[in-house]
């Protein structure tokens, strides 16, 4: 039975791998996703990467905060420590499950 | 003791990339600020193999030939050589390496990451792939065929070339971007992205039991922040092994082009509206490029948006990588069950990081303030040039010092493919949630976003942004001047058809 699993997963795990590839051949042979006269595509994996960037993203004036920063910095600094002793507190568990074993 | 950590200082690769990256920074600033010379990079401008092109795109395609046949090119080629050899160089010299092995092992280096620039520059392997797949592609192909002569060895240093590139790419993350889309933003994109990491941090752990915790780490940053550049960030901060970062990077690259695709067509299916399917695919989308391509398919607000969650996403690399760096060097070893003390961690903690947050914070408290949004955007522009090259060699020295076998054995038998799917639909699902909540007028009003659907009208605006309001010679009516002085000036355009293909 345990066997049959692993066939399965293994058959399903290739074709899965097999499949998004072609399609994602298929795409670049189609051109799909691009705009004419962006000279960028999925390729440009960071802003700074993307020709003539400033011209492409939005001015600091698009969206005007009502909060101050202040704010936001003390939102991010707050959530990030939360985040971190969550990931602290899950690594351990997962320690001490794996010691108890 | 004192002399030691001055040695340390000076011949450590850590500390090396730092200093190097450093002086990349600082000239890349003192030729773009003061104009005296040019400090950017060979690079090659859009070929093609014969596909058929708009007359738009047509128009900035230079046919590859006449790029090598031009003289300017080859000066420029060997400025870039000669800049990048030095500065490598009297890193591995001090090092205590020798540099009659290094400099002609960095000769054949660089003509393979030229090749590497070149092949990456055609028209449409640029638009979906870029260098760094080529250059794993590329490295794989020479090692696993030909093979790799042991002269050429001395120049495969692979993390040296990564943390110098994390270096210099520290500077182009701007923290002042933080309240670019106000308190909308940050919930999207800084309340959606540890969780996410969390999420396939204990799927990846507890379901699939992947014991490798580094690249765990940068699949998860790859799939929850934006792609191959956390997987960089993070990869190096993790210590992951070459072949780990490979696969990392290959699958996001891969799954980027199909998102980019198809996300925006289902988006469209749904009804949704433009802002909340922007927001869904800035926060989802992996390569900033591609969020805005995908931006684009569904309007100029959609863009815009998308685009805003994205930059703010891209701020969070720096933190990431650093506290991953942290987590990393409390371990005894990658899989250790132990921690270590805080002297311990300093000592174990890859000084690369400090680099690379130390040019975040420079530019971002220091440069924009003083020289502005749009001074260091170019001074960026051109280091950014230097930020490839450090990676392209980084890559093309993964590629020729790894077989497929090894490849493969990242795969950890289709488990990672499975964590990133697994990853990245529960990122769907988050940032949609998060989504409706923030942008679906239901609990929040919904933002109000200028859009600026030309070019031209895009960077008008960035400068009456940027510049100070004038206030009217006579003030006949006070309130009302007040009021016209306050207002920040109003230029949104009609859209008109963007052909998309």
């Amino acid at each position: 039975m345990k066997d049959t699993r692993k066939i399965i997963y293994r058959i399903v795990t290739v074709t899965m791998a097999v499949a998004i590839i072609l399609l994602a051949g298929f795409i670049m042979i189609k051109q799909w996703g691009l705009v004419e006269g962006y000279d960028f595509g999925g390729g440009a994996y960071y802003y700074i990467d993307i020709p003539g960037f400033e011209k492409h993203l939005p001015p600091d004036n698009v969206f005007t905060a009502k909060t101050p920063v202040w704010v936001h910095v003390v939102l991010f600094f707050a959530w990030g420590w939360l985040m971190w002793r969550l990931w602290l507190w899950l690594d351990r568990r997962s320690e001490g499950e794996e010691n108890e074993k | 003791m004192k002399q030691s950590k001055i040695s340390n200082l000076l011949r450590t690769e850590d500390w090396l990339s730092v200093w190097i990256g450093v002086i990349v920074i600082a000239l890349g600033a003192v030729a773009v600020l003061t104009g005296w010379f040019d400090f950017s990079t060979l690079k090659f401008s859009q070929w093609t193999v014969g596909e058929t092109l708009s007359a738009k795109d047509a128009a900035k395609v230079v046919p590859l030939a006449e790029q090598l046949t031009d003289w300017l090119f080859w000066k420029k080629f060997l400025t870039t050589f000669l800049t990048l050899a030095v500065l490598f160089g009297a890193g591995v010299k001090l090092q205590g390496e020798k540099l009659r092995k290094f400099i002609p092992a960095f000769i054949m280096l660089f003509v393979i990451a030229f090749v590497v620039r070149m092949v990456s520059a055609e028209f449409t392997l640029k638009r979906y792939l870029e260098w760094a797949f080529w250059a794993l592609l590329i490295g794989l192909l020479i090692a696993n065929t030909v093979g790799v002569p042991k002269w050429l060895k001395p120049a495969i240093r692979t993390e040296f070339y990564i943390k110098t590139g994390l270096v210099i790419f520290g500077f182009s993350i701007l923290f002042s971007n933080i309240a670019k889309f106000g308190l909308y933003g940050l919930g999207i994109a800084w309340g959606v992205t540890p969780i996410v990491i969390l999420f396939m941090w204990w799927f990846g752990n507890r379901i699939l039991k992947i014991k490798n915790k580094p690249l765990l780490i940068t699949v998860a940053s790859a799939t929850s922040v934006c792609g191959t550049s956390a997987a960089i960030a993070t990869g190096a901060a993790s210590g992951a092994k070459k072949e780990d970062l490979s696969v990392a990077i290959s699958i996001s690259i891969i799954f980027t082009i199909i998102m980019m695709v198809f996300e925006p067509m289902i988006i469209k299916w749904t009804g949704m509206g433009h802002i909340m399917g922007g927001a869904l695919i800035g926060g989802t989308v992996d390569s900033t490029g591609a969020v805005v391509l995908a931006g684009n398919a569904l309007g100029p607000e959609a863009e815009q948006v998308a685009s805003l969650v994205k930059m703010i996403q891209n701020l969070l690399i720096g933190f990431i990588a650093f506290f991953v760096a942290i987590f990393f060097a409390r371990k005894v070893d990658k899989t250790g069950k132990s921690e270590v003390g805080a002297s311990e961690i300093w000592t174990r903690f890859p000084k690369f990081i400090l680099g690379f947050m130390g040019a975040s914070i420079v530019a971002s408290v220091i440069f924009v303030p003083a020289f502005g949004a749009e001074a260091t955007g170019a001074i960026n522009k051109v280091l950014g040039q230097y930020k490839d090259w450090a990676f392209v060699l980084a890559f093309t020295s993964i590629g020729l010092d790894t077989n497929f076998k090894e490849i493969a054995k990242s795969m950890q038998g289709g488990k990672v493919l499975w964590l990133y799917i697994v990853g990245q639909t529960f990122n769907i699902i988050l940032t949609f949630a998060v989504v409706w909540l923030l942008l679906s007028g239901v609990l929040f009003p919904v933002p109000d976003i200028k859009t600026f659907a030309d070019k031209e009208a895009r960077i008008n605006a960035k400068k009456e942004a940027a510049a100070p309001v004038e206030q009217p010679e006579e003030a006949m009516d006070l309130e009302a001047a007040e009021e016209a002085a306050a207002k920040p000036a109003e230029t949104t355009v009609e859209q008109p058809v963007e052909t998309v293909r």
